[in-house]
């Protein structure tokens, strides 16, 4: 019964888009059962439309952005959290987790006085900015468990063992790190390109594609935005997709050159060669 | 020496390196455990290590001023670590930290300080008028429009959350207990990022005049006008949003309910306890604070949101959220709407005050009751 109770549920989260993304390849303008045939005309419209283009491409372009600049500030960050103990621990993480807990209404309104205080002009830039802010939270989240059960002693040891600071980052820290900072940068270019509250206040004329659906919306009821809305959703699909595809193969990788590491080892005490080991080998406990 | 922990930080020992010696590799024993778990790093930096041998370079770095030195902080914490080390890393992570704390104080503190300020202003035909007084505040607190426009924006995020919280947990007590893959949780996840106009959009099209449900009842003969009520009421908004938030709710459960290990749900029915008891006094309050966060995030998304209002509330969905961006965005009394956005802010701590002492009042709260 629990069962059925969790299909219903994933039909209830589906239903919704499925209906959408049918009305999307609709051959009449109508939005109603029954269907009368399928057709890529709206998709042809869309296509068809300057403004569509353009926001679509300011979009990936923030998405973009945000997710480098993100990356940057919060895998930084992260690395710090590692390191540092105690109290001032406890406020970096709080302000970097702040932001999630204000409505994005709040952010918005708090950042377009900040823009409008130091005459910055509402643009692109300042859309990057806002969707930095707002997926920073979500960043460093997505890092947490990490971060909480890094066992530092292994950097300690790597330079016990005679590391420098750069070689225990990028031997051991970065590789332990990366299949989660690879795949919250993809979370938070999702999270960019679907961030639709705050670009409200912060955007300027050029606008995006969120931006671009809303007001679509609020002007008509038209069924080319279906087919708008589709791409958006295709978009974020195929990205996530990726992300999935990365972390599958990475960990199929880790696992296959594990087992491989072993065999080379149970040669090792065969002949006693140890430096017969291969140097690739990443470590995997990373991937649990 | 350097401090009062160096008492016996140089050990002649001490200066020997990790790697010989019979003491020092018992003081660092902690660290060799932790390396004998993961041997493939530990080949690797041997290999490094005896390649920098080679090269000559291992002097210069070593001789200096960094020494591998063990301090009495091995006989506290069993950790191998000199103070200049120590001190080496604090700036270290200090210079890590230094990019997101500046960014976040520029684009986060003080702008939320700045508009605290602007609430206490006021302005005047688009000019802000920086003298301090409390007006904003008092012309709100007394405009009926704001209390009507909050209550239908609270109740839009208190039925959301409930909603979602009550509906998710059978879900997600599924997904941790009974499903043996986690596929239909990656499927729930993956819902999530489906955008979020798309189902704004797409519930406006199901529940339209012309829409799906109307239609559909329609060509069966069930009703001969459309059902108006549907769109353009709260209740739109509010099934819109348990749609959006939830995936969201889902993910907060299922790690809450992840940390109830199947253990003391087998002792408390081994000791004979019914399946409603389990839940209310094992599995509710030890997932107390995923519960509480469940609810207040969704809370906090559905009340704060006025897009989902703007396009599916109609006349009598208007929240106090929307009338805040207004204010911000046509209206341009910044100052007001910055006082209406802290007042709201006020209000969402006494939901979250009110429901954890509801949790509290319907014991259902970990509590002092585990020791009574």
């Amino acid at each position: 019964m629990l069962r059925m109770y969790l299909w219903l549920y994933v039909l209830f989260l589906y239903a919704p888009i499925v209906i959408i993304g049918m009305f999307s390849f609709h051959s009449s303008p109508s939005l109603v059962f029954p269907f009368d045939g399928w057709s890529l005309r709206w998709y042809e419209q869309i296509f068809a439309s300057r403004t569509f283009r353009e926001s679509l491409w300011n979009s990936i372009i923030v998405a973009t952005a945000a997710s480098v600049v993100t990356t940057l500030l919060g895998a930084t960050v992260a690395l710090a959290l590692i390191r540092i103990k105690g109290k001032m621990r406890d406020v970096i993480a709080t302000i970097c987790a702040a932001p999630i807990a204000l409505p994005g209404l709040f952010l918005g309104i708090a950042l377009v006085s900040g823009f409008a205080q130091v005459g910055m002009n509402r643009s692109l830039l300042t859309v990057t900015i806002s969707h930095v802010l707002y997926a920073l939270p979500f960043f460093v989240a997505t890092l947490r468990s990490r971060i909480d059960y890094f066992d530092s002693s292994l950097e300690e040891a790597a330079r016990d063992l005679g590391a420098t600071t750069w070689q225990s980052f990028h031997l051991v820290t970065l590789p332990i790190l990366r299949p989660s900072i690879v795949g919250a940068a993809i979370l938070v270019f999702a999270l960019s390109f679907d961030e639709l509250i705050i670009t409200v206040f912060v955007s300027g004329n050029e606008s995006t594609l969120p931006m671009m659906i809303w007001s679509m919306m609020r002007r008509t009821v038209d069924p080319t935005i279906n087919a708008a809305s589709m791409v958006a959703l295709g978009l974020s699909l195929i990205v996530i997709t990726i992300a999935g595809a990365i972390f599958w193969l990475q960990r199929s990788a880790a696992i296959s050159s594990r087992t491989s590491d072993l065999r080379v080892e149970a040669n090792d005490q065969v002949d006693s060669t140890t430096e017969q080991r291969p140097q690739s080998v990443r470590p995997v406990q990373s991937f649990e | 020496m350097r401090d009062r922990e160096s008492g016996f930080l140089r050990k002649p020992w001490a200066r020997k390196g990790p790697t010989q010696g019979d003491q020092s590799s018992r003081l660092i024993g902690v660290t060799l455990t932790a390396n004998n778990n993961c041997p493939i790093e530990r080949s690797t930096f041997q290999v490094e290590y005896e390649k920098e041998v080679d090269q000559g370079k291992q002097k210069q770095g070593r001789d200096n001023s960094d020494p591998i030195g063990i301090g009495d902080r091995v006989l506290s914490k069993g950790i191998a670590m000199s103070l200049n080390v120590t001190q080496r890393q604090r700036l270290l992570s200090g210079f890590l930290a230094a990019p997101t704390m500046s960014f976040m104080l520029v684009f986060f503190i003080l702008p939320s300080l700045l508009l605290l300020l602007y609430s206490f202003w006021s302005a005047r035909s688009f000019v802000i008028d920086p003298t301090f007084n409390i007006d904003n505040y008092v012309r709100t607190l007394s405009a009926a429009g704001f209390w009507r426009t909050g209550v239908t924006g609270l109740s839009n995020g208190v039925w959301t959350a409930i909603a979602s919280v009550v509906l998710s947990f059978p879900a997600a007590y599924y997904i941790v207990y009974r499903s043996v893959n986690n596929n239909a949780f990656y499927l729930i996840l993956l819902s999530w990022f489906s955008s979020y106009l798309v189902r704004v959009y797409a519930w406006r099209t199901i529940l339209g005049t012309n829409g799906l449900i109307n239609t559909t009842l329609m060509q069966f003969g069930l009703i001969n006008q459309p059902v108006e009520f549907l769109l353009f009421s709260p209740f739109a908004s509010v099934i819109t949003l348990v749609h959006i938030m939830f995936p969201f709710a889902l993910l907060l459960l299922v790690s809450a309910l992840r940390d109830v290990k199947t253990d003391y749900i087998e002792a408390a029915r081994d000791m004979g306890a019914s399946r409603f008891q389990v839940l209310t006094k094992v599995i509710i309050p030890m997932s107390y604070k995923g519960i509480v966060s469940a609810f207040m995030f969704t809370f906090i998304l559905a009340a704060g949101d006025y897009i989902t209002p703007q396009l599916l509330g109609g006349r009598d969905g208007v929240t106090n959220g929307l009338l805040i961006a207004n204010q911000f965005r046509s209206a341009g009394n910044w100052p007001l709407g910055a006082a209406m956005a802290f007042i709201t802010l006020v209000l969402f701590v006494g939901v979250y005050v009110a429901f954890t002492q509801l949790m509290k009042a319907c014991r259902l709260s970990p509590g002092r009751r585990y020791h009574n």
